[in-house]
This record gives structure tokens, sequence and C-alpha cells, in this order.
């Protein structure tokens, strides 16, 4: 657990040993959400990093979550604008392909953010490993029910692959463990309503239900929600979450939440905006920088809340 | 004859019963219910446990619906419900906890804020003739916007349990601890026993959100039938000229639908603070296309002047039984998401039906059910059958690009077998060519049997589920308790001739 971490702290070293030459460039950033927890903190990190580099960013958003339309168009005006570099979030990794390709060629970095690029070559990709996170999640998850225990899992949206990766990831690492068990699912488009109704029908369907996984921290709280309309209390039926979001933390304190794989979300938006800045100076950046992950438990909360300043 | 009594009584309640705006929402209801009886395991889809879970995340939007439904009578539209009901879930969450604001302040706050959008909507609609569709579009977004921006977007905290008698609340809760805790009078003492012995069974879900729902309800309706204002927003819609030639103050009760509207959004805010995990301006998102999709599924014209309270129950019901249903069945996504479409088509069908009732396009209907209950009963087999085929096809295709050199991404290589992912797809095919291929072409002489409605299709069809039921039991597949359901319709499809005929002579 701490190799990752240790290897991000070296990576953030190196990167923060060469910020001296960078002076006025600009950095465009298409982040994916500007409401959703999680990607709030992504964003912090991107502000923080071209602050510390006296760097200009201009951040855009979709005007809703998974708006490729939107997010294509707040790709080429800001390829038109010149800006020296490009950090992005794809809304869809294929269908922002041509827009990366035609930026690449004209010169310009572009630096995949969370989600990565299919069908083209990017600068460099920062991000957690979706599918290997999610499936130490399965492997954590298996440990605190029996095989054979019935469980319901929370997907993200399944038409993206970061919701395809989380969900294969998960369901590779717990099956390996209790091959028995049998999973309902709870569809979603990463909308913890969807989540609190779907956990709510199942429960109260299936009573002996013992875990609640979900492929992202708004659902957790959906779920946690779901088992408190119901009447359950902190621990009668297990939750695990994937994010780390600070909301999750705070329920795990509470006894709700037994795990939560935490992706280190502030470091991907700092790392990732670093890095285009290095390639807007035409220092070299390393083509996949993995921000590693954090495994929180009650036993490990203390020092996840130390390492993001909970 | 008695007989022919019995038939042309039952002739005319059916003709008397289509003739409500709910009917086709009712009918969809039960249809769907049945359905997903049939399908899932589990506690039985009917347990009154279950049906109040439906009615409690039902409940925020049904409150909506019921407003929206007043808009539309009145021939407008309210696009903006679901950023006035986020921004007012925020707002309220956001007082409560960091200004210190006292619960009861803090709703007063939330429904005050629901009644001034409503009065800045319907000023400009009314007062200053602009389109209802553009002030509301642009409501949706200047809404929206203001949540996200005075809470930053980040959600607040924790809800004083105030909120939770507008939600999760338990009204038998006092009684079911007095009796835990022995204090309960006498008298009383046996039904908290029973209560408590039942509890997880059935009361554990009777909660405040559904009470509400079901009162705002009776009160909505009641308020729509008995009176001025109620007469007078169906008179608007119907005729909004006529409506001001016979002296109504058309402005005025335009305003007040808007208001209301708006004010059943801030409600529905409370009530969802009830139940979810805390409060943010992000909630709310696309449910004014759900809203408006129950009032139309609820038979209410979105022309005005025609449609129903109740309908728009019905509609909010089935809209939420659907999800519901589709999870509790554990339907893959994509499909719930074609479902869903395909179930609303099928309840704002029998509307139209019904409007223009002729015999001919009421035995379309009846087929269309039959074909599509074909479909539902043969969607094991034939999926399996298929993806096993594209499978094939993805495979020869792909490795046909990877040697003539094609660069693939590693997503799009993964559609090439390995050979023992080979063998599995083989055996698939070959254990359910026959089937699919066979169910297939029935479903599709399913529908194309619309094109020719008479006694001839019906039989044939008749024929034809009976060989799909047939195919289904000796493969063993499940789906055909589905297929009777297409067979009552087929039935129907026959006497529908008959039925007029009586119909028309009493």
């Amino acid at each position: 657990m701490l190799k990752p971490l240790s290897k991000l702290i070296f990576a953030g070293a190196l990167v923060a040993g060469v910020s001296l030459h960078a002076s006025a460039i600009t950095v465009g950033y298409i982040t994916k959400s500007a409401t959703n927890s999680g990607w709030i903190m992504i964003n912090q990190g991107a502000a923080d990093a071209a602050k510390e580099e006296n760097a200009k960013l201009v951040t855009v958003g979709p005007a809703f979550q998974g708006d490729l339309a939107s997010q294509l168009e707040v790709f080429e005006n800001l390829a038109a604008q010149g800006v020296d570099a490009i950090g992005v979030a794809p809304v869809d990794s294929s269908g922002i392909a041509p827009a990366v390709q035609a930026a690449m060629e004209a010169g310009i970095a572009v630096v995949a953010i969370d989600t990565g690029v299919s069908g083209a070559e990017v600068t460099s990709f920062v991000a957690t490993d979706n599918e290997a996170v999610a499936k130490i999640q399965g492997q954590e998850a298996a440990k605190l029910v029996a095989d054979g225990d019935k469980i319901i899992y929370v997907t993200g949206n399944q038409a993206q692959s970061t919701g395809q990766e989380r969900r294969d990831g998960f369901m590779a690492g717990f099956k390996a463990e209790r091959p028995n068990s049998e999973i309902l699912l709870v569809p979603t488009e990463w909308n913890s309503d969807q989540a609190q109704a779907g956990v709510e029908a199942l429960l109260n369907n299936h009573s002996d239900v013992k875990m609640v996984v979900n492929a992202w921290d708004g659902g957790t709280m959906g779920a946690k929600a779901a088992l408190e309309n119901l009447g359950f209390g902190p621990g009668d039926v297990k939750l695990v979450g994937f994010d780390g979001a600070a909301d999750a933390i705070v329920a795990m304190d509470e006894g709700w939440v037994q795990v939560d794989t935490a992706q280190m979300l502030y470091q991907m938006g700092y790392q990732g905006i670093k890095t285009a800045i290095r390639a807007a100076g035409n220092m070299t950046v390393e083509k996949r920088i993995d921000t590693g992950t954090f495994l929180v438990t009650p036993e490990t909360s203390a020092e996840y809340k130390a390492l993001i300043g909970m | 004859m008695p007989d022919t009594h019995t038939s042309s009584r039952f002739a005319m309640a059916l003709a008397n019963y289509f003739k409500k705006d709910w009917s086709g929402a009712l009918l969809a209801v039960v249809i769907l219910a049945v359905a997903i009886e049939l399908v899932t395991d589990g506690k039985p889809f009917f347990h009154p446990s279950n049906l109040m879970t439906i009615l409690n995340n039902s409940a925020a939007l049904g409150v909506i619906a019921g407003g929206m439904t007043l808009v539309i009578l009145t021939a407008g539209i309210d696009l903006s419900v679901g950023s006035v009901m986020g921004m007012t879930a925020a707002l309220v969450g956001y007082v409560a906890s960091y200004w210190g604001f006292p619960p009861l302040l803090a709703i007063l706050f939330g429904l005050t804020l629901g009644l001034s959008i409503g009065l800045i909507h319907g000023t400009l609609v009314a007062r200053f003739g602009m389109p209802a569709f553009i002030v509301t579009l642009a409501g949706l977004s200047i809404w929206r916007g203001t949540g996200h921006l005075t809470t930053g977007a980040q959600a607040s905290p924790k809800l004083d349990g105030v909120f939770d008698y507008f939600g999760r609340y338990n009204p038998l809760t006092p009684l079911r601890n007095g009796y835990k805790e022995g204090t309960l009078p006498d008298f009383l003492m046996p039904l908290g026993e029973w209560v408590d012995a039942n509890w997880i069974e059935y009361f554990r879900t009777f909660q405040m959100s559904l009470v509400i729902f079901l009162l705002f309800f009776v009160v909505l309706g009641l308020i729509v039938k008995h009176t001025k204002l109620g007469r007078y927003i169906y008179a608007i819609g119907s005729n909004e000229q006529g409506s001001r030639q016979a002296g109504i103050d058309v402005r005025r009760y335009k305003v007040l639908a808007y208001v209301i509207c708006s004010m059943t959004a801030a409600f529905a805010a409370l009530m969802f603070l009830g139940r979810a995990p805390y409060a943010k301006s992000d909630y709310g998102q696309m449910w004014e296309l759900d809203a408006i999709a129950a009032v139309v599924i609820g038979g209410t014209s979105l022309f005005g002047g025609r449609g129903s309270i109740l309908g728009t129950f019905l509609g909010v019901i089935l809209l939420k039984l659907i999800s519901n249903g589709l999870t509790l069945a554990q339907l893959n996504t994509f499909w719930q998401m074609v479902v869903l479409g395909m179930i609303i088509l099928l309840a704002v069908g029998i509307d139209i039906v019904r409007q223009s009732a002729t015999p001919r396009k009421i035995k379309q209907v009846l087929l269309a059910v039959a074909a599509a209950s074909l479909l539902f009963a043969s969607i094991h087999p034939v999926s399996q059958f298929v993806s096993a085929q594209i499978s094939l096809f993805e495979h020869n295709s792909v490795s046909s690009l990877v040697s003539q050199g094609v660069n693939l991404a590693p997503t799009q290589a993964k559609r090439v077998l390995d050979p023992e992912a080979m063998v599995g797809v083989q055996s698939i095919v070959s254990a359910t060519w026959m089937a699919g291929v066979s169910l297939l072409v029935m479903t599709i002489a399913g529908f194309a049997a619309l094109a020719r409605p008479g006694r001839q299709t019906s039989v044939a069809m008749m024929g034809v589920t009976v060989l799909a039921g047939v195919v289904l039991t000796l493969g063993g597949w499940p789906g055909v308790p589905v297929l009777a359901l297409g067979a009552v319709a087929l039935l129907g499809s026959l006497y529908t001739d008959t039925l007029f005929e009586q119909a028309r002579q009493h």
C-alpha cells in the first residue's frame, strides 16, 4: 500500500525540483465537473499547481457531467486561442481523440487527467489505474463478508470507461475471493439519488444483503442514506467506498464505512497541470504517471486525513 | 339472454373506463407490475413494504409533478422545477447548517424562495406575455447557477432531525418504542406488540414521505375539482380568449399556477432532504423531464385544458415502478433505458388510441402488446444468440484488420477472442441458434402484424405465441408467463368488434 505512495512522493519531488523556469505559460484545463466533490479536489490541485508555477490556468467545464459535445467545443476553442498546453479529463475516451490529435499536431502539449484517450497519442497520462485500484477494493471488500453472502454493487455510468473499469476491477478482485456470493447491481449515471433509491429497493426486497460496495463516494453517501431510511445503524450492513472523498471519511469515523480505496485526487490535478506546464516548457515528461492509491480503513484514516489535509 | 346481458354490461364498463383521462396510465401500471412480479425473485414485488418503498421514493418527484399538472393544464410549461428544487435544497441546508437558522425558519425561507420564483416566472409569462417555455428555460439555468454560486457547489454537512419529518420519519415509531419500553397505555399494548412483531416485514417503510405524498394528492385533487381555481385553470387552458371574455382574471390565475408549481418544487426539496445524505445544489437534475413525462403519461394534454391529478399520480407511480422494478429484476442498464422508453410509448399510445377510439386502433394496440410480450419473453435466448453471433463477427472483422496492419487501441483489440472464449461463443451459438432465429422471426412477425389488424391476424398471432411458448419451454428458458399476457391481449383483440357493437347499442 505504501509502495505506490512512495513512488508518488518521489514523482512529486522530481516535479518540484524542475519548477524554476516556467513563466507566463498559459495552460487550458478542461475538467469533467465543477460540482462533484471528488472533482472539486482535483480542480483544487490543478489550481494550486498553476499558482506555484506562475502559469495562467484557464479552467473550463462541461455544461453537465458527461456532455461530450460541449467538451469538444471548449477543447477546440482553447486550441484556437493558442494555449501552450491543455490538461483534459475526457468525458469520452474515444470521442475526444480527433480533437486531441489535431492539437498535438499543432504543437500543443496535451495531458490526459483521470481518464485516458484512446485512438490518439497524448503527451502524458496522469491518473490512478482505475481497474487496479478497483481490484484492490474488491479484494478488501471480500474480507468483510463470508463466501456465499449476498452483496450489492452500485455501478458508475457503464457507458464511460471509468465506470466500466471500476466495475470490471471490482468484479475480478471480489469474485476471485468469494466465488459463491451473489452480486446485485444498482445502475447509476454517477448520481447519488439513483444510488439511494436503488439500494433502498434492493435492501428492502432482499433482507439477507450483507454489504454495499460503491463505484464512487457519491454512491457511498446515497447508500448510507438508504440504510438510514430503512432504520439500519452503522455497521449493520457493511459499506465500501471508492475515492476517499471527505464526507465518506467522516462516515467512516462514525462507523458506517469500513473500507474506502482513495485515489489521490488532489495529486491527480496537481501533477496533471505540473506535467502540462513542464511539457509546454519543452521538458521531457513521463508518458504515464500513476498518482497512486491509499487504502483507507478505520486504522489508517488518521494517516489519510493528515495526507489530504482534512 | 343473460350471457349477452353480462357481456354488454362488461362492454359498458370498459367503455366508461376508457373515457377516463388516466385509463392508459393505470393499464400500463397494472401490466408492468404483473410483468415485474413474474420475473423477480426475493420478496414478492407486490409486497406492501416494497410498494411503500416505491411510494417513498416517488414522493418528492410526485409533489413536483402535481404542481406541474396545474401549469400544463393552463397550456403552459415549467422547465425550471428541477433547478428550483436543487437550489432550495442546497440553500435550506446551507442556512440551517452554516448560518445557524433554526429549522423552522430555514423551512419558511425555502418556501418563500419557491413563492418568489413562482411570482417572477408567472409575472413574466402572464403580464409580459413572454413564452412560458423560454421564461422557465432561463429559470432552469439561472436557479441552478445561483444554487451552485451561493453554496460553492459544496454539500452542507449535516441536516437537523426536523427534516426527517418530511421524509424518513416513521409515524409508528412512538408506538413501537412505547411498546418496547412498556410505557404504552394498556389498551394500546396489543397494537404495539403487533406493530413491533411485523416491523421489518411491513411497517418499517411506512414513512412520512408516502403519507405526505398521498395527502398532497388528495388535497390537490379536491382543490382542482371543487374550487374556482381548479375550474378556471381548465377554462384558461382550453380557451384563454373565451375565459377572458367570460370575466375570468386570466393573468391572476396563470400567475397563481406558476406560484403553486414553484412552491411544490420548494416543498419537494424539503421532502427530498428528509431522505438524502446531505444538502447539495446538484439535486434534481433532469427532474423537469421526469415531471413532465409523468404528467403526460397520466393523460394530461400538453395543449392544456384536459387532464387529471389522478392521472399524474399514476404517471409518477409508473415512472418509479419502472426504475424500481427493473432494478429488482436486475436488468442490464442499457436495456433499462430501452424498456423505459418503450413503456412510456405504450402508456401514451394507449391514451391516443383511447381518444380516437376506433376498433382498428384498439386492435393495433392489443397486437402491439402481444408483440412486445413476444419480445420480452424471448429476450434470454435471442440476446444470448445475437450477442454470441456478434462477438464472432467482431472477432473475424477485427482479426482481418489486425492482419492488414491497422493500429488499434487496446479497448478495440479486446474484441479479438482467445481460443478458449472462441469455444465458449461457438457453443452458445450452436445451442441457441435455432431458438434464437425462430423467436426473432416470430417477434418481427408480431410487429409486422400491426399493419393488418383483423380476426385472421389475431388467430395467426395466437398460433405464433403458442409456438414461442413451446420453443421457450423446450429450451428451458423463462418467459412463458409473459407470453400469457400477450395471449390475453390477443383474445381481447378477437372480441373488440363485439364489444364495440354492444357498447353502441346501449
